[in-house]
């Protein structure tokens, strides 16, 4: 795996995007899964907010900037359903703030491991998610694992086809 | 040597996001009275805030894409007959593909026609009025259950009002903003209504479990449920109106929590994943068809017929106890009533002799008193038998 150390930092691309790609990104991807599901059924195995939160922390190495994309598209998609306004955006603050620091120290250009970060991070936020709502706030909530699993393989595969397409947006010096 | 909050910013501003959402979480929850904690069902001041500009923000694009009839199976499609259309260069192919897609337009049309058809019929001969809206999105994620429809607080919609389909109930409006609701639907954890199996009348609460099914939960142990009982709306909840239909008994299963209960796992009537358009019941006054008022009418005059004969009779019997005898005379001062009569009564008259007394006869019983065991009876007043 192409780990580098910290003392190479400047040496990785820091990935540039339009204005506008940051602010339409994020929106499009919340709109569409709020409306993918009302097509797709009980197949809508993806985060298309956690991609895009993945995809820009791994690719703009700020951990700030990662966080607050975290913040506001979590407390946005817990905005968009019943339950209590934080505990989306805990999570995916976390993920923003995780994936941010994962950036600086490893190749993110290299596919298997855009694969595997993802897969890693879509099982991290299941976790905090379920985690923040069961021990944090003590309320219940029955869980089924397989479908985070499926869901996590399921943002897997669509990272595959959607970085390299928000890819097209950078740009080049 | 960095400042401390220069060197710390990343975590500092992690920490203070954080803190923000934890502490925002804590005014949301509370204790319940049974000891439990749980989410307050009615968002506050700020939550709800959050969430209208959220809804704002997100219903007018799925607005836009649902109203432009923009679907993904139909974008495929069409990519996929361009390239074809493309490869081959034959107009008449280009021909039969334009048919085709008009074909598959018109019965897109067709069946969205039809179900709309259905559904006006249904909401033409329902009960209680009802308002169609169009489900234009979701919350997104499995854990949140929850629809936005394109009718709000403009059209008349408030918060705990039941939405339907001709199959069966779908949920129920947990907000309205002006112009987009959001519906919980009855696969939900959060959500619950009251039910009974129709044939058994077990009642119960309806509720979602992690799989997205629909359950009756809190049930003891009972051999005579049995899967494709149906279950109805019970009405005990204040949202449903009562006799509804909900879905099919799919299968019983134990409840893992609690030894002697189970859950009835409920194949829902409506199909919850794909909804298209839903039936908000706005008012449960009763909206009766002209037949059915017809009816009423007539029920209501066999009714007055039914009143005036019996008010007939009454008069008929006042009529009569005003000429028969009574205690009390009209004609008479209360003090000569017959009721307030002080004259002593007329002694009863004593029945006659008998002609030939025998052991029937009052006063020839023998004396008990004075009897003696084994004495012999009174020849006197033994009865002669007649040859």
């Amino acid at each position: 795996m192409p780990v580098l150390s910290a003392n190479s930092r400047r040496e990785l691309e820091i990935h540039r995007f339009p204005v506008l790609v940051y602010a339409l990104v994020p929106l499009t991807a919340v709109v569409l899964q709020a409306w993918l599901p009302r097509v797709l059924g009980r197949f809508a195995w993806f985060d298309l907010p956690l991609l895009i939160i993945v995809y820009f922390a791994l690719g703009r190495p700020s951990p700030i900037q990662g966080t607050v994309m975290g913040f506001v598209l979590g407390i946005f998609q817990d905005a968009l359903t019943q339950h209590a306004i934080g505990i989306n955006g805990i999570a995916k603050t976390l993920v923003g703030f995780l994936a941010s620091s994962f950036g600086v120290r490893i190749d993110v250009e290299n596919h298997t491991i855009r694969v595997l970060l993802v897969l890693f991070f879509s099982l991290l936020s299941s976790t905090l998610y379920v985690s923040v709502y069961r021990v944090l706030l003590g309320l219940s909530l029955d869980w089924n694992w397989l479908d985070e699993l499926l869901k996590a393989a399921g943002n897997s595969i669509l990272a595959l086809a959607l970085f390299p397409l928000l890819d097209r947006f950078r740009i080049r010096d | 040597m960095e400042p401390f909050f220069v060197r710390y910013r990343n975590l500092l501003v992690l920490l203070a996001l954080l803190a923000v959402q934890v502490v925002g979480l804590a005014v949301q929850v509370h204790r319940a009275d049974s000891g439990r904690m749980s989410l307050d069902p009615r968002d506050s001041g700020g939550v709800r805030l959050i969430r209208l500009w959220a809804s704002a923000f997100v219903s007018p694009p799925e607005r836009l894409i649902h109203s432009s009839g923009l679907d993904l199976l139909d974008l495929w499609q069409n990519y996929i007959d361009l390239r074809h259309v493309r490869q081959q260069n034959q107009d008449l192919q280009k021909t039969v593909d334009r048919l085709r897609l008009e074909q598959a337009a018109l019965l897109e049309d067709a069946r969205q026609g039809q179900r709309l058809q259905a559904l006006l019929h249904f909401q033409e001969t329902y009960l209680y009025k009802t308002l169609p809206a169009q489900v234009i999105g979701s919350s997104g994620t499995t854990q949140s259950r929850v629809l936005y429809i394109d009718k709000g607080t403009v059209d008349g919609l408030q918060h705990d009002m039941a939405v339907i389909t001709p199959d069966g109930i779908v949920g129920k409006v947990r907000d309205a903003f002006s112009h987009a609701s959001q519906i919980l639907v009855i696969n939900d954890q959060t959500s619950g209504a009251g039910v009974i199996l129709e044939t058994t009348r077990i009642r119960g609460i309806l509720r979602g479990n992690a799989q997205g099914q629909p359950q009756i939960v809190g049930i003891i142990a009972d051999n005579r449920i049995q899967p494709g009982e149906r279950v109805l709306t019970a009405g005990g909840d204040q949202i449903f109106p009562r006799g509804l239909p909900v879905g099919v008994v799919d299968k019983v299963v134990r409840d893992p929590q609690r030894d002697g209960f189970i859950n009835v796992i409920v194949k829902p009537y409506a199909q919850l994943d794909r909804l298209d358009e839903v039936l908000v019941i706005t008012s449960t006054e009763p909206r009766f068809s002209p037949d059915q008022q017809q009816d009423m009418a007539m029920s209501q005059a066999l009714k007055g017929a039914e009143v005036q004969q019996e008010e007939a009779q009454k008069k008929a019997s006042a009529i009569m106890a005003e000429r028969l005898p009574g205690l009390i005379d009209p004609n008479l001062p209360p003090d000569q009533q017959p009721l307030h009569d002080s004259t002593p009564p007329v002694p009863v008259a004593h029945p006659p002799q008998p002609l030939r007394p025998d052991r029937f006869t009052p006063g020839t019983a023998p004396d008990l008193q004075n009897s003696q065991p084994g004495a012999p009876a009174q020849s006197a007043q033994t009865p002669q038998r007649n040859p």
